[in-house]
Order: C-alpha cells, then structure tokens, then sequence
C-alpha cells in the first residue's frame, strides 16, 4: 500500500491496486463522524458504441443510466435501499459522461455497508420485467429535467458545439430511445465495462483503513476482467456545429449559453496546470471581482452568471451562462470583453490566492473532498497530491500564453427567449 | 465541542469551539415576527448590503476585500421560519492557522462594516445600487414558474391559506418593490438594526476570551428586548372537504403538491414522534410513497414529504404525468389511511430512527448545521440533540399511529403540465 501525502492539506491517501487492476484509494479523517464510500466504473454516457470480438454493439442511447438504476435489483428481492436505510445509510448513484458512481454515505455498520455495495454492484439481476418496469419512472426523470429552462439551455448549447460527440445528448437519453433498452443491452454493457481493471473505489471520512481494505480483498481479489472492448468513437470537427441559436421557450427573462471550443492538442502544459490556468483566467475576466461584472451589474444588464470548464479529452469547453432582461446587450459586452481582454498581474496574484484557500477550505467537508479527488481520477486516472505547489509555481507569462493561443472566435451563443404567441 | 452562550444585552452570542474546521464562521441572525408588507424590503435590504458600504464603495471593492481575506465567503439569507421572517449574514474564513496573524479580526470587522457602516447619505442608501437590487428581485419574480417544484408549493400555500404566513411569497411582491425608496429602505434598515432580535453566532478554533473582546469591539446594537412572540403558527382546522386547484404550465411533467395540517400535537410529538412518521411515509428511498408510488408502481421519478413542524403542516411533494394524477393521488391517501391503521412494522420504526440518529450524528460533521442546531435550541426550545439521539428509541408504534391520525389532506395542487 502506498501513503501519499496531499500537501498543504494535513491529508493523507492510501492507495492499492489489486493484481485485476482495481484501484483503492482511502482518504480516513479522525475529526468526523460520517464516510463517503464511492464504487465507480470509468464508463457513462460517453460509451455509446463498442466492439468486442468483431462484434459491434450500439445500444440505445441513455443505457449507462438505465444499467445504473437497474443494479439497485436484487435476485434476493431485498432492495438495497432497504438494506442501507436499516442502519441509517444512505445510498445513492449517478451516472456522468464518462463515469458511473455507486454511493452510500453513514456513520455506522461500516464494514458491511461497504461489503453489501461492492456486492450488489457487483451482481446483477435483470427480468424482461423489471427492466420495463424502470421505463416509467427514467421516463418521468428525462421529463423532470427537460422542463428545467437552464438545462434545455445546456442542451442546446452542446447540440451547437458538437458534431458528433455523444456529449450533445442528454445523459438519461431519450424517452424514444429508453423505450428500445432490452435487458440483453444492459448485461453486454455491464459485462464489458464494470471490470476491475476500469474501476476504483475511494472512501473518504471516518473508518478505518485496514478494516476497509481487508473487505475490499475478500470481496473482490478473485473477480477477473473481461477483455477490454473496443471502443468506436466518430471523429469530432474543430469547429463548432452552429455558431448561433435562438430558442424560443416559455420562459420570461431571456437567458444565454456561450461555449468555446478549444483543442486539447495546441497546449503543451499538463492537464491539471492547464485547467488550473483557465480556471484563473476565467476568475480574472467574468469572475465574482472582475470589472466585467461590476459593469454589466451596474447597467443592470446582468442578473445571474455562471461559468465552467469541461474537458472531454480532445477538447476543452469553456462555458458561460447567464440570465439577462437585455440579452442582446449583455452578448455584446462578453464579446466586447473577449477582443478587449486585459489581464493584470495584481487579479492573477488575487486568483491564485482564491484557488490556494479554497483547496484548503474543501478538505474540511467530505463531500467536496471527495469529489475533488473523485473527479481527477476519473478525468485524469490520477490523483494530484502538490496542486497548492503548481498553483504558487503558475506564472502570469505562460497565462498570457495560453489565452493567446485561443481562439475565441470558435464558439457557439444560444440565446433563449420568451415564446412568441 | 464547548458551547457557550453569553447573554451581551442587546444579542446573544453563542460560541460553539471546535478543532474540527479549518476556518472560523461567524453568523448574526435578525429576527422579528413576520410581516407580508415587510418581505420585499427585508429582501432588498439583505442584498444591498452587500452592494456596497462606506468603506467599499462598489460590490467589486466589497468582493476584492473578500478575496484578500484568503478568500472569505460572504452571503446572506432571508428566509421564514413559522411565524417569523430571518435574515442572517455569514463570513466564513480561513483560520489564522492557515493564513496569517489577524486575518481572521479583519473578517470579523469587514463584516461588521458591511452590515453597520452602510453606504448610507442624508439618510437614504445609494440610488444605484437600490436599483441594481430592485432589477435583480424583479427578475427573480418573474422567472418564479421556472423552479416548477417551487412554484407548486408556493401555489398550494397559497390555495391552502390565503391569509397564513405559510402562503407569504419569499421571493418578494412587485407591488412591494414598487414602493421602496432609498430612504424608506433606510428607515426600515434603522427599524431592523435597532428592533430585531438578534443571535450571533460563531464556530471554530479560537480563544474565548480573545473572541468575546472581539464581537464586541466590532457589534454594537441599541436593541430594545421585548417579550418574544411565539415562532409556531396557529394549527389551521383541517376542511371538511378536500380542496382541488389546478393550474396549468407549458411542461411535459405535473407537479403534485398536498397540504395537510396536522392537528393539536403535543410538543413531545412535535419533537419526536413527527419527525418519524415524516420518514415512515415519504421521508427517503426507504418510504411507503418511495416504494408504493414509484418503485412498485412506477408512476414518477420524485416523491418525498416534508414535515414542518412550526406551521404544523405535512406537505407531499411529486413530479408525475397528467395521466397519472388520479390514480397517484389515490394511492397516496390509500397509503396515508393504511398508517393511521398502523400497518407499518416495527422493522420500519427502527429503521426510521436510524435514519434520525444518523441525522442526528451527522450535524458535527458542518459547522452550518451546529450553528442551525443551536439556533434550533434557541428559538425553538428543542432539547439538546444529544439528548433527542437517546429519547428517540423510545418512541413507541402507538404514539406514531395516533400522530398519522393527525395528519389530514386539505388541499391538493396540481400544476398540471401540457405541452404546446
């Protein structure tokens, strides 16, 4: 077992891996009462087409999510809801773009909590009929967040970016295409990607290590991997799909989504420096103390906004939503901003000493710990023990750079709007 | 953990010292008894100040000195809570441990400085900046349908009780807005420093007597004690008659949302017998509704109750399809009839109340959820939640049937969803 210490953070991570190539990582705080067990497989919404053995396999769209409901069946009956709520654990899971997580989150019954999740997700028990029975309620879920204006806007908005990354549809699919899931889609797809050696499980709060690990060995030591399937992928266009949408919605104040289509490829740095990078750039130009906002706030053409960066891989993806009685306007001045950019040392400085407190901040929460640490090892199948290190060690001439290099004309604006009756 | 509340005169100060968190939060709380007329004022006033103050004369000054301060997290909230409205400030910040010497003082005066040092001329705030704020309340009341859940309980609140503060609009009335001015929000400011009660608290690793210095250096009230009024609203008598609204929403789903008073509890039962049959019929994944209504009968994705103990009210709350709407209202009265009949087992008891001790263990684990306990304790006067992890195991079958007995379906609110 390794022990790496997160420097800066009073933190340390135990890591093993076990001879199928399943990964442990084990975060222990003896300063709280609660621990957060995750079992993830590293495969979501982004898998949409797979070979194996020179056989293809195109399952509907949304199927990581359906599997991802249907592990919590059990041949015994018994729910394991059920199961965790007796000692007062919750259980949860989620399915993402390109990772699927299995959660329970308590104070007590920690060695069995931990024994029955690996066990249930890795058992699973689907009829004809309780396959169909999900399509009801996966179905009211899809219709749940398709009413939400916010996220219709995301939508869009990746509809425009992408070509053909599976990223311009919804996670949970389409209720069409849920219809199609037969319960021979979901055990090629769970038999292909919930191996060991495409998954890891990170604990993190109050347990004990040992106890953790001797649980982990015996439950999971003698489970192979199957070959790793082929994974199909089509290629993506540099250039965004559609500069500019309108959408009209029932909706009162206008919204906007702007996406900047940048390749992975035209920077050298590594990815962990780069997302810290942009994430600094994106502070000192449309962040909390920025003159953008206290100008746009003033004029009263900003009411909301909210930023983010995603990478995929081949790309990274700066986000920019906001919510605008004078939306036009508001389009205006970002792009105004974006030609006129100026980037000065002293908001650089300010950036970095945001970023330095909030990492030391998160560590005091479990949740946000690990999702810190859950999101790397997802994205970047490792962990990041000297980010306080790289964040002092960042230098406002390679920001300089790096925006240099971008290019802000490849990016996509939909702008939503109140229906016309 | 050490709690320690000192009685200062014009505020309490409770000082929760714990090491279990790298920074010190310091939160002051005004309250006073609700008044529909006061919500939009109260509202702007708790953003416009953090506009701007004398020292800080725009919201980027205000946020720059936030960042300099290793990044110290500035907000407030207005929120109701029963009978009474409150606003509260928050900075949380870095340790001096991790910072440097005096960081943590300078948050604590900044924050006094936002809330006490307005930027304030002639006794009127900045027009500017009331205008910012006035556009910003404006527009989150129009964009009210677009959080559907929130809308349908904001509906069946006001379909219940017109005149209750359960139906009062938190997000503000435009006609309120309309009205205020830069120096009618003055004078409500003065009225709210000067009146409110007041509770600080503040949580951390730090030096008692050092702190107590501090908090008074930085807070001064002329706050005149009255005898407070209670924060429970008056039960309302259940209809006899179930009461049916609908209206409907440009959306593919429909939002259910129940009201039902809950007569004549005991504070024993308000405090530890409620909280269980909550959880017993639809407080989790392990609920009669979870397992009824969505797993076995597949009719929607969320179905969850709340209980609120101050407006002596259980809501239920469920996102469905317009064609399912009878047939779920059926099986959610169906389901409430059977527990007044006691048809839960004592496996479900259990289970409830480990899902309250785990609740219970987990409030160590936040420093914003000890300072809403101790809050609690405050206000409310809940026994201390050691003592409610131990009282709960008694909680006996009996005493939840006869507390489902009180519970009532009075009004149902459907936000019918259809598409265009």
């Amino acid at each position: 077992m390794k022990e790496i210490e997160l420097v800066g953070l009073d933190k340390k991570v135990y890591i093993e891996k076990l001879n199928n190539g399943l990964e442990i990582y084990l975060i222990p705080y003896d300063n709280k009462k609660n621990y957060y067990i995750s079992y993830t497989t590293r495969y979501g919404s982004d898998i949409n087409s797979f070979k194996v053995n020179d056989k293809e396999y195109n399952p509907p769209l949304g199927v990581a999510h359906y599997l991802e409901h249907k592990m919590f069946e059990e041949e015994s009956g018994i729910d394991p809801f059920t199961f965790f709520s007796e000692t007062g654990t919750d259980a949860n899971a989620a399915t993402s773009y390109d990772n699927t997580q299995y959660i329970c989150y308590g104070n007590k019954n920690f060695k069995e909590n931990l024994r029955y999740l690996i066990k249930f997700v890795n058992s699973p028990f689907f009829t004809d009929e309780n396959v169909e029975k999900e399509k009801g309620i996966i179905t009211e879920e899809i219709k749940m967040y398709r009413d939400i204006p916010d996220y219709k806007l995301e939508m869009q908005l990746r509809e425009c970016l992408y070509h053909n990354s599976p990223r311009r549809i919804d996670i949970a699919g389409t209720v069409e295409e849920i219809e199609k899931i037969t319960k021979e889609d979901l055990y090629s797809c769970y038999n292909n990607f919930y191996s060991p050696n495409n998954m890891f499980i990170l604990i993190v709060g109050n347990f004990n290590i040992d106890e953790a690990l001797e649980v982990i060995k015996e439950e999971l030591k003698d489970k192979h991997n199957k070959p790793s399937p082929d994974i199909i992928t089509k290629p993506e266009q540099k250039e965004v799909d559609k500069p500019f949408y309108t959408l009209e919605e029932n909706i009162d104040i206008p919204k906007i989504g702007m996406g900047i289509k940048i390749p992975r490829e035209i920077f050298k740095q590594k990815d962990m420096e780069l997302e810290l990078y942009l994430d600094i750039f994106s502070k000192m130009i449309f962040g909390p103390s920025s003159t953008f906002r206290e100008r746009t706030r003033s004029n009263k053409l900003l009411n909301d906004i909210y930023t983010e960066i995603e990478t995929t891989g081949d790309y990274i993806v700066y986000y920019l939503y906001a919510t605008s009685t004078k939306v036009d306007e508001l389009i205006n001045e970002i792009n105004k901003e974006i030609i006129a950019m100026k980037l000065d040392k002293q908001d650089f400085e300010r950036a970095k000493k945001v970023l330095i407190a909030n990492e030391v901040k998160a560590t005091d929460s479990i949740e946000r710990m690990q999702n810190c640490i859950h999101d790397d090892l997802v994205r970047f199948k490792k962990l990041f023990p000297n980010r306080i290190e790289t964040i002092k060690k960042l230098s406002f001439s390679t920001l300089k750079e790096i925006i240099n290099k971008i290019d802000f004309g490849n990016k996509c604006t939909v702008k939503m709007i109140k229906k016309r009756n | 953990m050490q709690y320690i509340k000192k009685d200062l005169g014009s505020f309490n100060l409770h000082m929760i010292q714990t090491d279990k968190f790298k920074t010190i939060t310091l939160r002051i709380v005004f309250h006073s008894p609700i008044i529909k007329e006061d919500i939009t004022k109260r509202l702007a006033l708790s953003e416009l100040l953090l506009q701007s103050s004398n020292n800080y004369p725009t919201r980027r000054d205000l946020t720059i000195k936030a960042e300099e301060l290793y990044s110290a997290d500035v907000y407030s909230n207005t929120s109701r809570v029963g009978n009474y409205i409150n606003t509260s400030f928050t900075i949380s910040v870095l340790n001096d441990k991790y910072t440097e010497e005096g960081n943590m003082e300078k948050a604590i005066e900044f924050i006094s400085d936002v809330i006490l040092n307005p930027d304030v001329k002639e006794k009127g705030f900045n027009k500017e900046k009331l205008e910012v704020v006035k556009n910003n309340i404006n527009v989150s009341i129009d964009s009210v349908k677009e959080d559907t859940v929130g809308y349908s309980l904001i509906r069946l609140g006001e379909s219940f009780d017109k005149t209750s503060p359960v139906s009062y609009r938190m997000i503000g009335y435009k006609e309120d807005l309309d009205k205020i001015d830069v120096n009618n929000l003055y004078e409500y400011y003065e009225k709210v420093i000067n009146n409110d009660y007041i509770d600080i608290f503040v949580i951390g690793d730090y030096d008692k007597k050092d702190m107590l210095q501090i908090i008074k250096k930085y807070f001064r009230f002329r706050t005149i004690k009255k005898k407070k009024a209670s924060y429970e609203l008056k039960p309302k008598k259940c209809r006899s008659r179930r009461l049916i609204a609908k209206e409907t929403i440009n959306n593919s789903q429909s939002k259910l949302a129940i009201a039902c008073p809950i007569s004549k509890l005991t504070p024993y039962e308000k405090q530890y017998v409620l909280p269980l049959a909550n959880i017993i019929y639809g407080g989790g994944t392990d609920s009669k509704l979870f397992k009824e209504v969505r797993e076995e009968n597949s009719l929607c994705y969320s179905i969850y109750t709340s209980a609120r103990r101050l407006d002596s009210l259980l809501t239920i709350q469920a996102g469905i399809d317009k064609d399912n709407y009878k047939t779920t209202l059926q099986l959610v009265t169906k389901i409430l009839e059977e527990l007044k009949r006691g048809k839960f087992t004592e496996k479900d008891i259990s289970t409830a109340k480990e899902l309250y001790k785990t609740s219970i263990d987990s409030i160590e684990d936040y420093e914003y959820q000890i300072i809403n306990e101790y809050f609690k304790e405050e206000i409310l006067e809940l026994d201390n939640y050691k003592d409610r992890y131990k009282n709960i195991d008694k909680v006996k079958k009996s005493e939840i049937t006869k507390v489902f007995r009180k519970i009532n379906m009075d009004t149902v609110f459907l936000l019918e969803g259809v598409e265009e």
